[in-house]
């Protein structure tokens, strides 16, 4: 093997490990840039290593009492925290596989996603979400809490949760919860 | 001549009364029956009466009168009685039951024309009164209370009928609006109000408008409101959800608004003086924005009177008091409530709430928590 060859492949793999490290080091920071500039890749077909799953907890609404119960999903593990939880807000529109209600209307598309770095989550919803939802001061809430608890429950980094409509800020739902700020998580609202 | 005279006929009287008592024995049966007959036949098939009971509550005396049918009546206040006149085409029998009041000092039933009137004495001539019917056959329920002086710390009330317009709120299964229940009810607990205390009382829509959220509150501060109510119906996506509840506003705790509310426990002249040199137009907006913040304690006692006043009256589940970031809440700068008094969703509670008893019963209610609340604030 002469001296040139191995040079030639030692620069390669050196170039191979550079791009790995800018790869996962730009993974934390640059989704709110590309969640808001460019479409982010299609989550549902992810590569090889991304098969990953991850467990998590969302909250849906049962018949019999009034507060927001428990149930296991699994999403795909992600770099982005963004996308993992954009995962948990469509499995929340999907509904409960267990019998209970959905807080939130079948027909709501979730828009987009975005993180800041102080940890407030913008959930950018389609105007199904807010024309669809019957209106009324327990159901505004079940709605709302349920996205921020199943948000900041799975996901440390998120502290607080926007809720947009048509990547714009609304008043309220229907009438009632002010959405013209953040919310913090409501965990009393869980069934114990 | 004269003892012959009258002898005869002494004779034959007794002979027929022998005669008569007779047959009357055989015929004992008959007779009974016939004037049982005649007895009965005097009254109407299925009689009329009033049934009077007075009792003392801690804050009030209830005076309740059951009728055996619907009749019309009406309630007036003269100097230190209170005139009850219930028209009737057929004598009522009076009955009377307990009646251990200290409040009052007697009654007295009079007849008039085609009406029986029913004169309370009240011990104090300055009292006030509330009434409702209920129920079949009606029960007229009148509650009489001292008026009480010390109330200085109210003066204006502002009540908020939730949604309006085009924002038509929460919809029943049969169609019932949101809108069209709060307004009624508002204006219920308006004339209870205006009806037994000096207090100015102002609706933030008295039609079927559309009033933005904003509006209404700076309505409420361009009042000056002292106490602040928001009715609202509610409701769920769970079909058994029922019940009324009362809010206080949440607030989301965090360092920015732990500044802001730094900022409201200031005096004004101390604030001014900070303002300048700081954004001037964004502070003013942030102490409008936040203006509830000050008032929690306050809120969250007029909700629990409030609630506490629903639950006895209501057959409705008790669902407590809550808190939750309420838009119109928010800027409302005194004491502020939003009720949400049964939920519309549900097909049977919907029902009730298209009644003019069942709205009444609320407004006398949320009056009534109100009233509490007042007394509470006056002492202090």
């Amino acid at each position: 093997m002469s001296l040139k060859r191995f040079a030639i492949l030692g620069g390669l793999f050196i170039l191979l490990i550079i791009l790995i490290v800018v790869y996962f080091k730009n993974g934390g920071e640059e989704k709110i840039k590309q969640s808001l500039n460019s479409p982010p890749p299609e989550i549902y077909q992810p590569s090889e290593e991304q098969k990953e799953m991850k467990k998590i907890i969302l909250f849906f609404l049962s018949e019999g009492d009034p507060f927001l119960h428990p149930e296991e999903r699994e999403i795909y593990a992600q770099a982005s925290i963004a996308r993992e939880a954009k995962q948990a807000v469509e499995e929340l529109i999907k509904g409960s596989q267990n019998g209970y209600l959905s807080p939130l209307p079948s027909q709501a598309k979730l828009r987009e996603l975005f993180l800041t770095e102080e940890g407030v989550a913008y959930v950018d919803f389609s105007k199904d979400f807010q024309v669809e939802n019957p209106s009324g001061s327990t159901a505004e809430i079940s709605t709302i809490y349920s996205i921020v608890n199943s948000l900041t429950y799975n996901f440390k980094s998120i502290k607080k949760v926007f809720i947009l409509i048509e990547g714009g800020e609304k008043e309220t739902l229907g009438g009632h919860i002010n959405l013209s700020r953040p919310f913090f998580p409501q965990y009393s609202l869980i069934a114990k | 001549m004269s003892s012959d005279a009258g002898s005869i006929p002494a004779a034959s009287i007794k002979k027929f009364l022998n005669t008569l008592f007779r047959q009357i024995q055989k015929n004992l049966v008959t007779f009974a029956l016939l004037s049982s007959f005649l007895v009965a036949s005097s009254f109407p098939q299925n009689y009329s009466f009033v049934r009077l009971s007075a009792r003392d509550h801690p804050n009030f005396t209830r005076v309740i009168i059951e009728l055996s049918e619907p009749l019309p009546f009406s309630v007036e206040k003269r100097d230190s009685s209170l005139l009850v006149e219930i028209e009737t085409k057929v004598p009522l029998r009076i009955q009377r039951r307990s009646s251990e009041s200290q409040f009052i000092e007697s009654f007295s039933w009079t007849k008039r024309n085609d009406s029986l009137i029913l004169t309370i004495r009240v011990k104090h001539s300055n009292f006030s009164f509330d009434y409702l019917t209920i129920g079949h056959p009606p029960k007229l329920i009148i509650d009489l209370s001292q008026v009480q002086k010390e109330m200085r710390g109210v003066r204006t009330i502002v009540i908020d009928p939730g949604h309006g317009g085009v924002e038509s709120g929460a919809k029943g299964k049969f169609g019932t609006l949101e809108k069209d229940i709060t307004l009624p009810i508002s204006w219920k607990l308006k004339a209870i109000i205006e009806r037994n205390l000096a207090f100015r009382v102002v609706l933030t829509r008295d039609k079927d408008i559309y009033f933005s959220l904003d509006n209404r509150v700076a309505l409420a501060n361009n009042n000056k409101a002292d106490l602040f109510i928001s009715v609202h119906t509610n409701s769920s996506r769970r079909k058994n959800a029922r019940g009324s509840e009362t809010f206080f506003l949440s607030l989301n705790a965090s360092d920015e608004e732990a500044r802001r509310l730094a900022y409201l426990e200031n005096s004004s002249a101390e604030l001014e003086e900070r303002i300048e040199g700081e954004d001037e137009d964004e502070i003013k907006m942030i102490l409008w924005d936040m203006a509830q913040a000050a008032y929690l304690q306050q809120s969250s006692q007029l909700a629990e009177f409030i609630q506490k006043e629903l639950n006895l009256v209501l057959s409705t589940a008790n669902r407590g008091i809550k808190q939750a970031p309420f838009k119109v809440l928010t800027g409302v700068a005194c004491p502020a409530v939003l009720v949400e008094v049964a939920f519309i969703s549900n097909p049977v509670e919907e029902k009730k709430l298209l009644t003019d008893e069942f709205q009444n019963k609320v407004a006398q209610a949320i009056y009534r928590g109100l009233v509490n609340y007042i007394r509470l604030y006056s002492q202090k």
